[in-house]
């Protein structure tokens, strides 16, 4: 019996031990994938820039800039992957789960492109080309690439027809569809998606459809968009409840603690953030907090210790770091300007440095110059731009190009 | 990771009787952020260990198909041929591991035996499961390692089968699985820690990550596809 409780003694040291040297840790994958993305472990090597030929007149690519620091051609553009078409409005992409492949979806001719970056990270090859998505899945604007185990759920922005509702189709890894799930009608426009694997939730957010968003801005109708959070049973891909917000919440982030039922977004057109929060089983979702007028928050991304969210502004040119540790009453901490009209974030596992590009959509940008900058991110949680890392999208043979989303190696 | 952290545990058999000390001390000794990833969420605070606790459950999963599970014939620990195809009729339960591996694997394979005991408790859902161990490092895991693995996790051949096959027959098996192995230079294998469930039509319907593997979620899902027609 002794050596039984010894055993159980040893045992809880044991986990006690992990649990809490694990949690000083920080080498997960980057904040902001999909949970079910396998980490990286060490310094990062490549950063992909999913790419839009500014005028649309030459082919869309992905560009390989070299990220690492012991590199002679560090902060080059190494490469570039034509996709060998144009006018695709290359957006978002995501990393399969176990980090072999890139998947890279377009919001105007409705494509994903499938990146091989596990045999040649230096040089990602297309394996597959989905550009039947319409006819596959009924929908149109792939958005957000989140790795499930095995498989990608995309979250699509319309029906096919360009209208709506919006919804998500699940992959394999190599492309062979498994299902779609519709949003609701009475809920119909869809945009983000994030997991908590734990809770057994997931949300999604509300932009506009492609009847929109493909026209200039100033054609856009405003009131054309949603103001919409929905909560899912993910294990049953089961619409919960419904959330109402201030107009367009985009990004999702969910609280890094474990079991925490709250998280954020970001609502472009109400200029603010907002929460969403578990409260006796039932969600709520309110404005936790204003960002300024004229900020038009595009992208969201989190520190790998859940106590700051970076807010790109992108009509005020800043990126907005706020203090999240008293999640009830969060406090702006830091401002920094890195340029025109700043909009994907993309912070390193360590939370030490964010990569920045300047372009939203074709249809959006106002930019004269496109780049992808470096900030660094002190561990007050200050954030510095490095005036030395100042990749220029300007001087492709094929002219200037939009920097988009970006993802690391 | 780090592997001059680990330290490797013997599995000599009187040790045996404190497997769940044993298991714990590996963990301990393991690459903290596998660690990390795999038990952020599922760590215990009162049941016992390598049972999942704190997660919501789904007593009625969605669980499409999502494609035909690929058919294989590989050797057990008496280098007798098991053929998937064979197994028609019951649901499976299909991990890629090695016997060597300090990080997921040990995980990965106490979280199935928590899984067993609870198919085991429930009777005739046990008699309808069956789960296959496949390793991915065949050069080091003969008939014998993987025997040994067998007995260090207890696990009942009748119901699990650990299954090898040389280099060149594996290779397929594993590329149809979407599995891939790395060998690192501390002589682990990296691969995918997924798990991968198959319903009594030899149809591929769920696939785990091992970091957020809840027993008490397979358990269920297991249910749920054993109450549907074969």
């Amino acid at each position: 019996m002794k050596r039984g409780k010894a055993a159980r003694r040893l045992m809880w040291a044991a986990i006690g031990a992990v649990v809490l040297l694990g949690t000083t840790h920080s080498a997960m994958a980057e904040i902001c994938l999909s949970p079910y993305v396998k980490q990286r472990t060490g310094q990062e090597k490549y950063l992909y820039v999913w790419s839009v030929d500014a005028d649309a007149k030459d082919n869309d690519f992905m560009a390989v800039i070299d990220v690492n620091m012991t590199s002679p051609t560090y902060g080059k553009i190494l490469t570039t992957i034509d996709v060998g078409s144009k006018g695709n409005e290359p957006h978002h992409m995501g990393l399969t789960d176990d980090r072999t492949r890139i998947w890279a979806g377009t919001l105007f001719s409705n494509t994903i492109f499938i990146f091989d970056v596990a045999s040649d990270p230096a040089r990602p090859k297309i394996v597959k080309v989905l550009d039947d998505l319409g006819k596959l899945t009924g929908m149109m604007g792939p958005h957000t690439h989140y790795a499930l185990p095995g498989r990608m759920l995309i979250s699509f922005l319309s029906k096919a027809d360009g209208g709506l509702p919006g919804g998500m189709a699940e992959f394999t890894n190599d492309g062979q569809l498994i299902r779609t799930i519709q949003h609701p009608d009475s809920a119909p426009y869809a945009y983000d998606l994030a997991i908590k694997p734990g809770l057994n939730l997931m949300v999604t957010s509300s932009f506009t459809a492609y009847r929109n968003y493909s026209k200039p801005l100033s054609q856009w109708n405003m009131k054309d968009g949603g103001n919409t959070l929905l909560v899912w049973d993910f294990k049953e891909r089961k619409l919960l409840q419904t959330l109402q917000t201030g107009p367009v919440p985009l990004e999702v982030r969910w609280s890094l603690k474990p079991k925490a039922a709250y998280g954020f977004t970001n609502v472009a057109l109400d200029d603010s953030l907002w929460m969403f929060k578990r409260t006796n089983g039932k969600f709520v979702a309110t404005k936790a907090a204003d960002l300024g007028k004229g900020c038009l928050p595009a992208d969201l991304r989190q520190s790998p210790d859940d106590k700051y969210l970076y807010v790109s502004c992108f009509l005020k040119n800043e990126i907005q770091v706020w203090d999240v540790s008293k999640p009830e009453k969060i406090r702006l901490h830091d401002t920094v300007v890195p340029g025109v009209q700043p909009n994907m974030m993309h912070v390193t596992s360590d939370g030490k440095r964010m990569y920045i590009s300047n372009s939203l959509l074709s249809t959006m940008d106002q930019a004269d110059r496109f780049w992808v900058r470096l900030a660094h991110i002190g561990p007050d949680g200050r954030v510095k731009m490095d005036p030395f890392f100042n990749v220029s999208f300007m001087d492709f043979p094929s002219g200037p190009a939009r920097a988009h989303d970006m993802l690391l190696y | 990771m780090n592997s001059q952290n680990f330290l490797r545990i013997s599995a000599s058999r009187e040790r045996i009787p404190l497997g769940v000390l044993g298991v714990a001390l590996l963990l301990l000794c393991t690459s903290f952020t596998t660690i990390r990833a795999a038990w952020a969420d599922a760590l215990p605070q009162k049941s016992p260990p390598f049972e999942s606790d704190g997660a919501a459950l789904s007593r009625t999963p969605s669980l499409p198909v999502i494609r035909v599970a690929p058919d294989f014939i590989l050797l057990n620990t008496v280098n007798q041929p098991v053929h998937l195809s064979d197994l028609r009729g019951q649901v499976v339960l299909i991990s890629f591991i090695y016997t060597s591996c300090t990080s997921a694997c040990p995980l990965l394979t106490a979280r199935m035996s928590a899984l067993w005991g609870r198919l085991k408790r429930d009777g005739a859902a046990a008699r309808q499961v069956r789960f296959l161990s496949i390793t991915v490092d065949p050069a080091r895991d003969s008939a014998a390692a993987l025997e040994r693995y067998v007995k260090r996790f207890k696990a009942d051949p009748a119901r699990w089968s650990f299954l090898r096959e040389e280099r060149q027959k594996l290779q397929p098996v594993l590329a149809a699985y979407d599995e891939w192995t790395r060998p690192q230079p501390d002589g682990e294998i990296d691969h995918p820690a997924r798990l991968y469930l198959i319903d009594r039509r030899g149809r591929l319907r769920e696939i785990y990550s091992i970091s957020f593997f809840d027993e008490r979620q397979a358990f269920l899902d297991i249910q749920a596809l054993l109450h549907q027609s074969p």
